[in-house]
């Protein structure tokens, strides 16, 4: 019933060649992957926690239900594609009713909506393990094989989520900075009552903010889910590591994003190399917890609130 | 003295009289029932003694509950140690305190408040599970340390032997209503005022001569060294230590306690803790995994129809019946 222990995110890849070049270029490229995920998950989270001060607990089960909307369509002999198109709906369609039912009438009452997202999650989990039964559910990679990069060879899904990722990334801050809904996101972001002053709907741009963040993290769910353990208690750790990503980068900027990713993901995913996964997550923690004692506005400090 | 503070020591009265006269009624196995609710409502009331008076929610507190018990188990467990039982709560006491003390400091004074503690604390709750089942050459691992010998130790002559269930008892309700009504008043004298202060408007406090980290850490460091005492005391009656001891489930139960309870109140999560536990068991005997469903049901219904607990269904009847006799 409790969450075992599992690692964090995803495993690293060991090196293949016993020379310094190929260690640095699969360390760099494990880092990466970590971080590409964390990202993704993170990018919800700093819409939610960052900008709309909605503290949401059960973000960790987006990514849940999307790695097994990813699970059910490959059970029901759906492509491995066809499950990550629906990993993103996924999480929408739970992340649109949440905050629809819940979240948007505890806008002002911050440790409610801590209570209720958290009862949700729990909601979920067991919902899960009702529906699907116990224990870990296989997901296949589309891909199998390993990419011959010239320094080292290194697993093609992994090249392929570490794509995917940054063209998501991409796609969100082109959505955010060049179109007219972006425009209104910002504006809603900036001053509330002044966006509601020139005719925004606040509570819908509030609401589609939300959704979208859910639908990534349900997209992050199903891309990491041939690598992970997919179980209905797999979210929490992501949780965790999200939030980290949110809290050590500072709200309010992609740049911050990037920069709480880097450092959360790259630590763990050196720190793996050297000792036991949950020592390295310690050490993180620990980490965090300094840099924030020393830059309270996030490392990457561009617009404070 | 104030009609509020007169009711609460009139209901602490009451309980600890119901909690004196309980073993002429029942014996053996129901007394050790109610004697593990109580330690777990001394966990809840270590709790809201944080929560309840500064407003931040720690998501993490079973982590000390776990640190406390693990620090038992290991003391006590070294046929080395002399007088451990008494070295062993001292321990369990200092290291949930140091623990909290460490990150505490980094947190409090780094301006860390709100939803930012709760994750970090859920995170640390999270990494000292973690750390239980795969540091398992002290702890165990997953199976977690078997074997703890019941609290024993001499106090100038007097033997105090807490094999016996009547003896475990009494000791354990001892420990629980000191406690309790030590942390009431702590939190009703200036202490707690000052901290209501700091929970209304932290500059304010701040501008008035408060030094606001200090007091939240002194606080925190408080309720996190009795959450430590409950898990010592815990696994000295259990005779066991596992890694749920320090787990997120434990955590989240231990919110809704306090918050079923009514948070603020000291006595209510105590009551809480032992209502709640003897429902948990019932359900669990049904079927185990519908307990947390329905733990995640209770935090949703809380939030929209109980927001101050069940003791405000009390409050909201009166003024319910004063309305309608206003109204005639």
């Amino acid at each position: 019933m409790p969450p075992k222990a599992c690692s964090p995110a995803c495993a690293n890849v060991s090196p293949v060649r016993p020379d310094a070049m190929d260690f640095v270029i699969t360390t760099l490229l494990n880092a990466l992957t970590l971080i590409s995920i964390l990202m993704l998950v993170g990018l919800g989270l700093a819409i939610s926690f960052g900008l709309m001060n909605v503290t949401n607990l059960a973000h960790g089960e987006f990514v849940t239900v999307g790695a097994f909307a990813v699970y059910f369509v490959q059970s029901m002999g759906g492509s491995f594609w066809l499950g990550l198109a629906a990993a993103p709906i996924a999480g929408a369609v739970i992340g649109c009713i949440l905050e629809f039912a819940i979240i948007r009438h505890l806008y002002s009452r911050p440790v409610s909506t801590v209570l209720a997202t958290w009862g949700v999650s729990l909601i979920l989990q067991q919902g899960l393990e009702l529906i699907f039964g116990l224990g870990a559910k296989p997901v296949t990679p589309p891909i199998e094989g390993t990419l011959d990069l010239f320094f080292t060879v290194y697993p093609a899904y992994r090249l392929i989520l570490i794509g995917i990722a940054m063209l998501t990334l991409l796609g969100v801050i082109l959505l955010i900075s060049r179109t007219s809904f972006g425009l209104d996101i910002r504006t809603v972001i900036q001053n509330r009552e002044m966006a509601e002053g020139v005719g925004i709907n606040t509570r819908r741009t509030y609401a589609i903010a939300f959704t979208f963040g859910a639908a990534i993290a349900g997209l992050a769910g199903g891309l990491v889910a041939p690598l992970a353990i997919v179980l209905p208690q797999m979210g929490v750790n992501y949780l965790a590591n999200a939030f980290f990503v949110v809290i050590v980068g500072g709200v309010g900027s992609i740049g911050g994003l990037v920069a709480g990713s880097v450092f959360v993901g790259g630590l763990t995913s050196i720190l793996n190399y050297q000792i036991s996964p949950s020592l390295a997550q310690a050490v993180v923690l620990l980490a965090a917890i300094v840099a924030v004692r020393l830059r309270p506005n996030g490392l990457f400090n561009g617009a404070s609130r | 003295m104030i009609a509020r503070d007169r009711n609460w020591l009139l209901i602490f009265a009451a309980c600890v009289a119901l909690a004196i006269i309980y073993p002429f009624f029942v014996g053996g196995y129901q007394l050790t029932v109610i004697r593990d609710a109580l330690i777990f409502g001394l966990f809840a009331a270590s709790l809201d003694f944080f929560w309840g008076r500064t407003g931040i929610l720690c998501f993490g507190h079973a982590a000390f509950f776990g640190i406390g018990g693990y620090i038992m188990a290991l003391i006590t467990l070294n046929d080395a140690i002399s007088f451990a039982s008494l070295l062993g709560i001292i321990g369990a006491v200092a290291g949930a305190a140091l623990v909290s003390a460490i990150i505490g400091y980094f947190l409090f004074f780094g301006g860390i408040r709100g939803s930012y503690f709760t994750i970090v604390m859920l995170a640390m709750g999270v990494i000292c599970q973690q750390a239980a089942v795969s540091w398992s050459s002290v702890t165990g691992g997953d199976s977690g340390l078997i074997g703890i010998p019941p609290i024993a130790f001499d106090v100038g002559g007097l033997h105090v032997d807490l094999s016996q269930d009547l003896p475990s008892y009494i000791f354990v309700s001892a420990i629980v209503a000191v406690t309790v009504l030590a942390l009431w008043s702590i939190s009703r004298g200036r202490w707690g005022t000052v901290l209501t202060a700091i929970q209304d408007n932290e500059v304010r406090a701040a501008a008035l001569g408060h030094n606001a980290p200090l007091r939240l850490l002194v606080t925190f460091v408080l309720s996190a060294a009795i959450a430590g005492l409950a898990g010592a005391l815990y696994v000295c009656m259990a005779g066991l230590v596992a890694p749920d001891l320090s787990g997120l489930l434990l955590s989240t139960e231990v919110i809704v306690w306090v918050a079923v309870g009514g948070r603020g109140t000291l006595l209510g999560p105590v009551l809480g803790a032992i209502f709640i536990q003897r429902a948990q068991q019932t359900i669990s005997s049904f079927n185990p995994s519908l307990w947390p469903l329905l733990l995640g049901c209770v935090f949703v219904i809380i939030v929209f129809v109980l927001p101050d607990g069940i003791l405000s269904i009390y409050a909201r009847l009166k003024a319910l019946f004063k309305g309608g006799r206003r109204a005639q």
